[in-house]
């Protein structure tokens, strides 16, 4: 894809602000900074209001300003499940672990793990996960700012990875989780109106009825886009196990990516927590369906205008979408938006690094080390894993929305699986804890070498053994509902086959459910680990059936 | 236990209908494919992709075939209802525990 051919001087004067601003808000909020906690959970002093405007921020990443918009472009159906299942995976977040987290008062999931565990292996094996899916979700987001830049300046994806990445890296450093905070509300303020204004001004241009509310204002071309592309609507083309696959991967993975639950160790109370996520998904839903209207918009605009777009330039479309249509002003407005929305996820993806390495590594390896001490190493490792994950950014993925799914998939298997078990069945142990962390980490982390890095076929994959099913459009998103299960099952096993948790380990499940008494029959029964284990089969056969039905 | 109760029973609810709206609702169109797609002959010219018959939309809602329209209204209006409403229930249930 070209670049626009000459320095978009009103983008690049918005675009500069919204960095400037940032860094000025981490200068601000580093006043409230004197502890450790103050750095690592804001001194679990947000409220529902603040948080669940910064959780927008991290859910609405630069994959949804571009990679999301490519997705819907293909025309695949998938693309509708995804949001689907990644709006639906907030209140799964909040109903299976938000509030309980807060109550449990860690700062880490990682810390969360090896507390409810006593682990200190748990600990650093939940270190190695979250980093691996971290850098993974970096690398997109990273080289959507280096997508931005390009499109802005004509200069290689490469400059604006460096100098989105280390805009970042300074005011994360600077302001610690404060400035992350406030960072990101302002940030999801910018992103919201960047979004929605233009999109109903291209409506309107379309002649779309109903554009002054874009989620709904794009019903009127669905006809057109038919005739087109007919197969745009269908849920038929992949096996429907494919949905539940991607529903599976945001669900747990949401609940397994550290900086989505981070959010909530920052929050006053539980209530707060519940809150501020109802906010959230509200807006989240908001700001996705008008996503959707930029996709449909371009796919109508395309067909009608006779205007052909490579499919490795659909990442760059919503901005030939609203130049072309809505004027340079507005194309300033969403490249503004597209910069806070990239900044934001960076932003809480390098606290999450930062934290797991000083707080959770470090901490665990050294634990005599004083809270000053480590506040000190905190800065320095903040600013040490910024500049090694612009390195690593350097090689970005092709796909940014394909990273985000690889690190969702294997969040959910590695992560999300024992803080579920852990918070809502006190017989989980730490050797099931383990069992069901590697078992799930490597089930989904080893495809991704093959297919994601690699770049091999995934139906001829060696590992696992149901790779033959992984056929049809993103057939590998298929995976989860191996990896999930598996970790499923072998945690619930393994903890019914060795000696349950010690009784102080038990309590905390019911502390974390708000209870001031202790009672072992609660959350200790039966139902749940049998249910879970006739589940976990159901979906593994169920990929297995229909093969001859579905095209390959 | 009756306030134990209570919170398993409204979780469990809350959540079949947010895993419906979140992956499942998607699958049944495919198995109950019938009920929201007529099944046609495929114009010549598309025999190539999807075979000699296809399937077309049949209900539409404010220009939205039926089955997408529902996907977004449940996954967006209708998560963030059932949300809503697990946090009044939790928030009583929390001033119960505290008493």
């Amino acid at each position: 894809m070209e670049p626009r051919g000459e320095v978009f001087v009103l983008g690049l004067i918005l675009s500069l602000a919204v960095l400037l601003i940032s860094v000025l808000i981490s200068v601000w909020a580093r006043r409230f900074t004197r502890s450790l906690g103050d750095y690592y959970v804001a001194g679990r002093s947000i409220g529902a209001l603040n948080n669940g405007l910064a959780m927008v921020s991290l859910a609405l990443s630069l994959t949804t300003f571009i990679g999301l918009t490519a997705l819907i472009i293909e025309g695949v159906y998938i693309a509708v499940a995804v949001y689907a299942a990644f709006t639906a995976s907030f209140i799964g977040l909040m109903i299976l672990a938000a509030p309980y987290l807060r109550r449990h008062k860690s700062f880490t999931t990682m810390a969360f793990i090896s507390e409810r565990y006593d682990s200190k292996t748990l600990r650093i094996m939940s270190v190695i996960v979250m980093l691996v899916v971290s850098v993974l979700y970096l690398a997109g987001n990273l080289k959507g700012i280096g997508i931005v830049f390009y499109y802005l300046l004509g200069v290689p994806e490469i400059w604006g990875i460096i100098v989105g990445g280390l805009v970042v890296t300074l005011y994360v450093t600077l302001g610690g989780m404060y400035g992350v905070t406030y960072n990101q509300t302002f940030q999801t303020i910018v992103l919201i109106f960047c979004m929605m204004f233009p999109v109903a001004v291209v409506l309107k241009t379309l002649g779309a009825a109903g554009w002054a509310f874009p989620p709904l204002g794009y019903g009127n071309m669905v006809t057109l886009m038919e005739t087109v592309k007919p197969h745009y609507f269908w849920p038929m083309l992949v096996h429907p196990v494919t949905y539940i696959a991607i529903f599976l991967g945001s669900f747990f993975g949401i609940i397994g990516l550290p900086h989505f639950v981070m959010r909530f160790f920052t929050v006053r109370d539980a209530r707060e927590a519940r809150w501020s996520t109802v906010l959230c998904v509200f807006l989240v839903g908001l700001v996705n369906t008008t996503v959707y209207a930029t996709g449909f918009a371009a796919v109508y605009y395309m067909n009608t205008s006779g205007i052909t777009i490579p499919a490795a330039a659909y990442d760059y479309m919503v901005f030939l979408l609203v130049e072309q249509l809505a004027g340079q002003g507005w194309l300033a407005i969403v490249v503004a938006g597209a910069v806070a929305a990239g900044l934001s996820t960076v932003a809480g993806l390098l606290m999450i690094m930062g934290a797991g390495l000083i707080h959770d590594l470090y901490g665990a390896i050294k634990p005599a080390v004083d809270d000053e001490k480590k506040l000190r190493l905190s800065y320095a490792a903040m600013f040490i894993v910024g500049i090694l994950v612009i390195v690593f950014s350097l090689n970005p993925p092709q796909f940014i929305l394909e990273a985000i799914m690889w690190s969702f998939g294997i969040a959910a298997g590695g992560l999300g699986v024992p803080i579920v078990l852990g918070i809502w069945w006190k017989r989980t142990n730490k050797y099931g804890a383990a069992a069901g962390m590697i078992a799930g980490f490597l089930l989904c982390f080893i495809p991704w070498l093959m297919i994601g890095y690699l770049g091999m076929n995934p139906v001829e994959i060696p590992f696992p053994f149901f790779a033959k099913y992984f056929y049809g459009p993103l057939g590998w998103i298929k995976i989860t509902a191996i990896g999930v299960p598996v970790s499923f099952i072998l945690t619930v096993l393994v903890s019914w086959l060795t000696p349950p948790p010690p009784e102080a380990l038990q309590r905390q499940v019911d502390e974390m459910h708000g209870w001031q008494d202790y009672e072992p029959k609660r959350y200790n029964g039966k139902g749940l680990p049998i249910t879970i284990i006739v589940l976990a089969v159901v979906v593994m056969w169920f990929m297995t059936t229909l093969y001859d039905v579905f095209p390959k | 236990m009756k306030a134990y109760k209570l919170e398993i029973r409204v979780t469990t609810i809350c959540l079949i209908l947010v895993c419906l709206t979140g992956g499942f609702l998607s699958s049944f169109f495919v198995i109950l494919n019938e009920s929201f797609f007529s099944k046609v002959a495929t114009p010549a010219h598309l025999v190539q992709y999807y075979g000699e018959s296809m399937f077309v939309v049949q209900k539409y809602v404010m220009g939205f075939p039926l089955h997408y329209f529902l996907l977004i209204v449940f996954s967006w209006i209708g998560v963030s209802l059932i949300g809503a409403i697990w946090c009044l229930v939790m928030d009583k249930l929390e001033d119960q525990q505290r008493t």
